[in-house]
């Protein structure tokens, strides 16, 4: 780390890698929306054996959004610590009670969601099998609705100590 | 995007026990789906008891950026355990879903049951038996306020509840505890935070 700090300043270095975290965070929102919304879609019956499921892959990026999911855990995990003493301490102190306990909270939904990512990975295995739809969708509801909420509390804490805030 | 379904792939597959010689794709299919979904629940359920033990692995104390065994005291700064949680859920969990994989799917479904019903029963137990202490007995029941005294009730119901599923519902609903135990930990590790942070 000190190596890193005598090229560039602690806060300009800190303020990159929550920047990267953003953009790990937006693309992979993008994703799991996307999926979620095409596993939310009712099935149209087509001719014969075929089932038209949605107009997006779904099962293509499941690899691709348990990967992502893990990369942003362990970015946050590595943030977190300058949360922890930086903005935490401060927030409290201005009394945003709210805020620290939504972050709290964002822990562990982000946690959890960790939990359930190689039974996601299982559920979007090729082929995949009709037994296993309901629990499919609802893994993957959750995980949207994780990151949903990850993001926007993050995003509240960012605007009280953060990139350009 | 049009695709087929498998619908012939019954999630009875997943406890068929390998017949003889090398294990077959479909059996190490099985094999990682049980030990994925083991996983999920293990860890779910872990997770929520280590935090509100608060037992973790290790302490972080970011100030200092050492690393300390077990749970820790604030020294320098605050001290982080959330790190700790998670590497003893994730390890707890893993050797669990291992043990899944060896033990016959009956066997874990009816496991999965107890421990489900075991984690929703003793707290229940430890508040009935605090409500009782305060509102409603008549004599020194302090003694009663005791972990060990609430797994007493709380182990008997497990066991009768255990009992009494059938074993078709306690299959039919075994990959629903998948999305259960992660809801209820949040809704017991959210509840946990009203005092500090919501209600303040």
């Amino acid at each position: 780390m000190n190596i890193i700090f005598s090229i560039i300043r602690e806060d300009t270095f800190w303020k990159i890698l929550l920047f990267v975290h953003f953009l790990l965070a937006v693309s992979l929102l993008a994703a799991v929306t996307l999926q979620a919304v095409a596993v939310l879609m009712p099935a149209r019956q087509m001719a014969g054996n075929f089932i038209d499921r949605s107009p997006v892959p779904a099962a293509s990026y499941a690899a691709l959004i348990a990967v992502v999911y893990v990369l942003q855990a362990l970015m946050g995990a590595w943030i977190y610590i300058k949360y922890r003493t930086y903005v935490r301490i401060p927030m409290e102190q201005l009394r945003h009670f709210w805020t620290v306990g939504s972050f709290e909270l964002k822990e562990h939904v982000v946690t959890m969601g960790m939990g359930l990512l190689p039974a996601y990975w299982y559920f979007w295995r090729q082929p995949l099998s009709a037994e296993h739809d309901g629990v499919r969708r609802w893994v993957t509801v959750f995980l949207a609705l994780s990151v949903w909420y990850a993001f926007l509390v993050g995003h509240v804490a960012n605007d009280f100590r953060g990139v350009g805030s | 995007m049009t695709q087929t379904l498998d619908v012939g792939e019954g999630f009875s597959r997943l406890d068929s026990s390998p017949a003889t010689g090398a294990p077959t794709s479909t059996q190490t299919r099985a094999k990682s789906g049980t030990f994925a979904i083991t996983f999920g629940i293990a860890f779910a359920l872990l997770y929520t008891v280590y935090e509100r033990l608060n037992w973790p692995l290790f302490t972080y104390h970011p100030v200092l950026g050492n690393l300390d065994f077990w749970r820790q005291p604030a020294g320098v700064g605050p001290p982080m355990f959330w790190y700790g949680w998670i590497v003893l859920a994730a390890v707890s969990a893993f050797v669990v879903a291992c043990i899944a994989t060896l033990i016959p799917g009956q066997w874990l479904r009816r496991a999965t049951v107890f421990c489900c019903a075991l984690a929703a029963f003793w707290p229940a137990a430890l508040t009935g038996l605090r409500i009782f202490i305060v509102d409603w007995a008549t004599f020194d029941a302090d003694f009663l306020n005791s972990v060990w005294v609430a797994a007493i009730p709380a182990f008997v119901g497990t066991a009768v509840v255990t009992y009494y599923v059938p074993a078709r519902l306690a299959e039919r609903v075994w990959t629903s505890w998948l999305l259960i135990v992660p809801i209820g930990g949040l809704v017991v590790l959210g509840y946990s935070l009203l005092q500090p942070w919501f209600l303040r």
